[in-house]
């Protein structure tokens, strides 16, 4: 069972947005509206505190003007119909567009979509929500005494969007959950904290932990307190799912994105259908995954979402545009157009990004490696589409010695290289999968979600 | 609509006390793609949150606090959305406490009057000056900007008896440079945020912007390296403040929510330090009260007037950042939020900060420490390795090391800058860190 698909004042509104299209194309080459209701509650249970915490919420009208050179936008709180059409005539007046801009408007389509879910999260009293953080807060208290808090917490966003142009009239209501266990423990050379998260497009049904999940996250954090900092140096490294992620996501992820190829800030511009990595890598983003972070049915544009595939046995293929982007460098789109909340801009984003699966078992591939590292936990990454460096931070890690993982632990390990040159470097593939979620910025600003992942992979870095 | 909300919450008695911040914003913002406009965007909001706090028996049996929270859109349904509010509030249990009272609260220059004058024109002034002054730097292409500004109007009122307003202005400036040719291209990004347009400093920023795009096309390769390094600006700021993605260490561990909670190893009077200091004393304020400082604030979101609280003094934690509630529970006075990070000035000059054989560490890739420990690893975007005099661009490699040693370990420069968030030393010397190939 769902809650609405729209809020009332959304639907409401709804059936006069072909009129404001019509109203914008009066001047505009290419007219469209947007309504958009994006709201974020969180709900944490820390050892001696809890609290409720409801995010800034988002919703209003975004009136959308484009001539193929400049896209206009006048963003207006609230779903006022008088408001809407009054602007709406206001905000065309005066604009020169140019005459010249032919953009397709998508064939005609009228839909909807909804995240399926057995449990809503708004159809779940805040007070069942609450017990069970609690209960999840003792579970894991009780496996080690030295814990001096354990921080748990349920991050619930809804995100609800109706999309009209002379062609389409979309809507979708996305619910997104995100939970995060974080354990703390003090000890004499100081503070040491371990994270374990699950999150999807999908109900409160996919947040449950086994307390075998459990112990590990708090085994690790207490044995952060002995962990050692790395030599410097080049080493066989095996990555978990998460670090094979972020390496995706900071190399053949936000370099791809096209809005950099028009800044000229992207290398991979001069790469298409070249090879970049060995031939065992392929990278993929794809928004159309079911029950993912960074899922969704139609993007910020109007474009149904379906899979990008950027890099093809280590040949880069192509980038991931929004509707600027692609119409600048005549491309196909790819449906990657998406904005924080309507207060901000739409740009080209990545949404599920992922290294493809290849055909090492995960057993064989660790003992490949007589002397090296894997890297368990990533805690960071930053992009340098330009320079393709790869700056990665993983949270810690533990030696390989004789094709076995030791007790021997690192934290933090920073991860550096030349993008294709540890691309070049990847000489096995896992043939195992995972995603991991979050929120990736561009630059310093535009939250969206997102996950990055894919199997485990075997190559050469250098670590610090 | 305040009074309203005010009200309907008078009407319920289940509410033991109550705040409301009503936020109107206006923002423009402008992206320049080359020598094209690549769009022009205009925004409008309005939002009600209301803060409630309601007593109540935990399962215990004990008497409990419980805060609920609520957002409200202008035309909303202020009855059914409080109704929540006190629901939630009623459902969550922590030790009893209580809102802020009333207290005066200082004039504090938020607003640039420039830019609330004419919002287009100013930013449009500002790309014009962007775009000029790069022009100064031939071998440097200027590729994209993006220009925003907001004014943000702020009126809070609570039960307790306060009702103060206040508008401040944000501006946010970022440009892309691109150095070099063909393969060898090479890009740079600044990104600046400051309250009033003339504190962006955009020539000297624009200065320094096309010598580190010119400098990274002539970078080399890292080397191994133990020894002093020097840093300085906006990448020393953001080392010591934290910048737009991360908070600051210095903030987290000072924090009385992380004390209670018991995350953090700080106390009062004791050196914030593991070791003995070797380098200057470290001195902070937590300045909130720092004219046009980005975190500045006249009044935070309890109501808590600015103020400049002495942070750290001669290595030694003095106070703890508390709001209203966290103060209840550790005994101590409500600071309110953070502000800015201020520190004294050293006594060496910059110019004598660099001399001798050093590292010189332009541009991190980002400068994200572990946040409770310090520990870093962070990848170098441009270096210099300084030796007889001759100054050596390089690029890669990670500084390794762990914050908090290195605080304690470090020279300041007697001149001072402001970096929006950071007012303090522009240099610093540390005079042990470890640079990895």
């Amino acid at each position: 069972m769902t809650d609405s698909l729209l809020t009332p004042a959304m639907e409401e509104l709804r059936p006069d947005l072909g009129e404001v299209v019509s109203l914008l194309e009066t001047r505009a080459p290419y007219g469209a509206v947007c309504l958009s209701s994006r709201e974020m509650t969180q709900y944490m249970v820390e050892n001696n505190q809890e609290r409720v915490i409801p995010g800034e919420p988002t919703a209003g009208v975004i009136l959308r003007g484009f001539d193929g050179q400049t896209m206009r936008e006048r963003c207006l709180g609230g779903f006022d119909r008088e408001k809407v059409l009054r602007e709406a005539k206001d905000f065309i007046q005066g604009v020169e567009f140019a005459g010249n801009g032919k953009i397709d408007p998508g064939e005609e389509r009228v839909e909807n979509f909804q995240t399926k879910m057995e449990r809503d999260p708004a159809l779940v009293p805040t007070r069942e929500k609450l017990d069970y953080l609690r209960e999840m807060n003792q579970r894991v208290n009780q496996f080690d005494s030295r814990i001096v808090n354990a921080r748990v917490r349920l991050t619930e966003f809804r995100e609800k969007t109706v999309f009209r142009n002379r062609a389409e009239d979309l809507a979708q209501d996305i619910q997104r959950v995100h939970m995060s266990i974080i354990v703390t423990v003090m000890g004499d050379k100081g503070v040491v904290y371990d994270t374990k998260t699950k999150c999807g497009t999908a109900g409160l049904e996919i947040l449950t932990f086994s307390d075998e999940e459990l112990e590990k996250l708090v085994k690790n954090t207490i044995k952060l307190l002995d962990a050692g900092r790395i030599e410097p140096g080049e080493y066989t490294v095996v990555t978990a799912p998460g670090v094979s992620g972020v390496i995706c996501h900071e190399s053949f992820g936000h370099g791809v994105e096209t809005d950099m190829f028009l800044k000229e800030r992207a290398k991979a511009v001069n790469f298409i259908g070249k090879r970049v990595g060995s031939e065992l890598v392929d990278i993929y983003d794809d928004p159309s995954l079911p029950g993912e972070f960074g899922s969704y049915s139609f993007d910020d544009e109007g474009l149904l979402a379906k899979p990008t595939r950027i890099v093809s046995k280590g040949v880069f293929e192509r980038g991931l545009t929004d509707l600027y982007s692609a119409t600048a460098l005549g491309i196909e789109r790819s449906p990657n157009g998406r904005r924080q909340d309507l207060t901000r801009k739409v740009y080209p984003r990545m949404t599920n990004t992922f290294f493809g699966s290849g055909e090492t078992p995960v057993e064989d591939l660790i003992g490949q490696v007589e002397d090296g590292i894997y890297i368990a936990k990533i805690s960071s990454g930053m992009e340098d589409p330009k320079g393709w460096g790869i700056q990665v931070t993983g949270h810690y890690g533990f030696e390989i010695k004789g094709g076995e993982i030791t007790e021997k632990m690192y934290s933090p390990i920073g991860m550096t290289g030349y993008v294709p040159e540890v691309l070049s470097s990847i000489s096995a593939v896992g043939n195992d999968f995972g995603l991991s979620g979050g929120y990736c910025g561009k630059g310093t600003k535009e939250l969206v979600p997102v996950t990055d992942g894919g199997p485990h992979l075997l190559l050469k870095a250098r670590l610090g | 609509m305040i009074s309203r909300i005010r009200k309907a919450l008078e009407n319920q008695p289940a509410i033991k006390a109550w705040i409301i911040r009503q936020e109107i914003s206006r923002s423009f913002q402008q992206y320049d793609l080359k020598d094209r406009s690549e769009a022009v965007r205009e925004v409008d909001t309005e939002i009600y949150t209301v803060d409630v706090l309601c007593d109540s028996e935990d399962s215990e049996g004990k008497i409990s606090s419980g805060l609920g929270t609520v957002s409200i859109l202008p035309g909303g349904d202020i009855e059914s959305t409080l109704e929540k509010a006190i629901l939630t509030a009623q459902l969550v249990h922590n030790e009893p406490y209580d809102f802020a009272a009333p207290a005066a609260i200082p004039e504090i220059e938020l607003a640039d009057p420039a830019y609330q004058k004419d919002p287009e024109k100013e930013l449009g002034r500002v790309l014009a000056t962007l775009k000029e002054a790069s022009k100064a730097y031939p071998h440097v292409r200027l590729t994209a900007a993006e220009c925003f500004g907001q004014e943000r109007q702020t009126h809070l009122v609570s039960s307790k008896g306060i009702d103060a307003s206040q508008t401040a202005t944000d501006i946010y400036l970022q440009w892309v440079y691109i150095g070099g040719e063909g393969q060898d291209e090479v890009e740079t990004f600044a990104e600046i945020q400051r309250r009033r347009t003339s504190d962006l400093n955009l020539e000297e920023a624009v200065s320094r912007q096309a010598q580190s795009t010119l400098d990274l096309v002539q970078a080399g390769k890292p080397q191994s390296y133990t020894g002093p390094v020097v840093i300085q600006g906006s990448t020393l700021a953001d080392m010591i403040a934290g910048e737009m993605l991360s908070g600051s260490l210095l903030g987290t561990l000072s924090n009385a929510g992380l004390k209670y909670s018991g995350e953090t190893p700080w106390e009062v009077g004791k050196s914030i330090f593991r070791q003995e200091v070797k380098g200057d004393d470290f001195t902070i304020w937590a300045n909130r009260k720092l004219a046009f400082g980005v975190p500045s604030s006249a009044f935070d979101k309890e109501g808590i007037p600015a103020q400049r609280v002495p942070l750290i003094q001669e290595n030694k934690l003095v106070s703890f950042i508390a709001d209203q509630r966290y103060a209840y529970y550790l005994g101590i006075k409500p600071t309110g939020s953070f502000g800015c990070m201020e520190m004294p000035a050293g006594n060496t000059s910059l110019a004598d900060l660099q001399t001798g054989s050093y590292v010189e560490i332009a541009e991190f890739s980002w400068f994200n420490p572990n946040r409770l420990n310090g520990n870093f690893a962070c990848e170098i975007r441009l270096g210099y390795l300084v030796e007889e005099g001759k100054r050596k661009p390089f690029k890669g490699g990670m500084l390794v090391g762990n914050l908090l040693d290195a605080l304690a370990d470090v020279i300041w420069s007697s001149e001072v800058g402001f970096y929006g968030n950071y007012l303090g030393p522009r240099g610093a010397r540390f005079n042990s860190l470890r640079v990895t190939e």
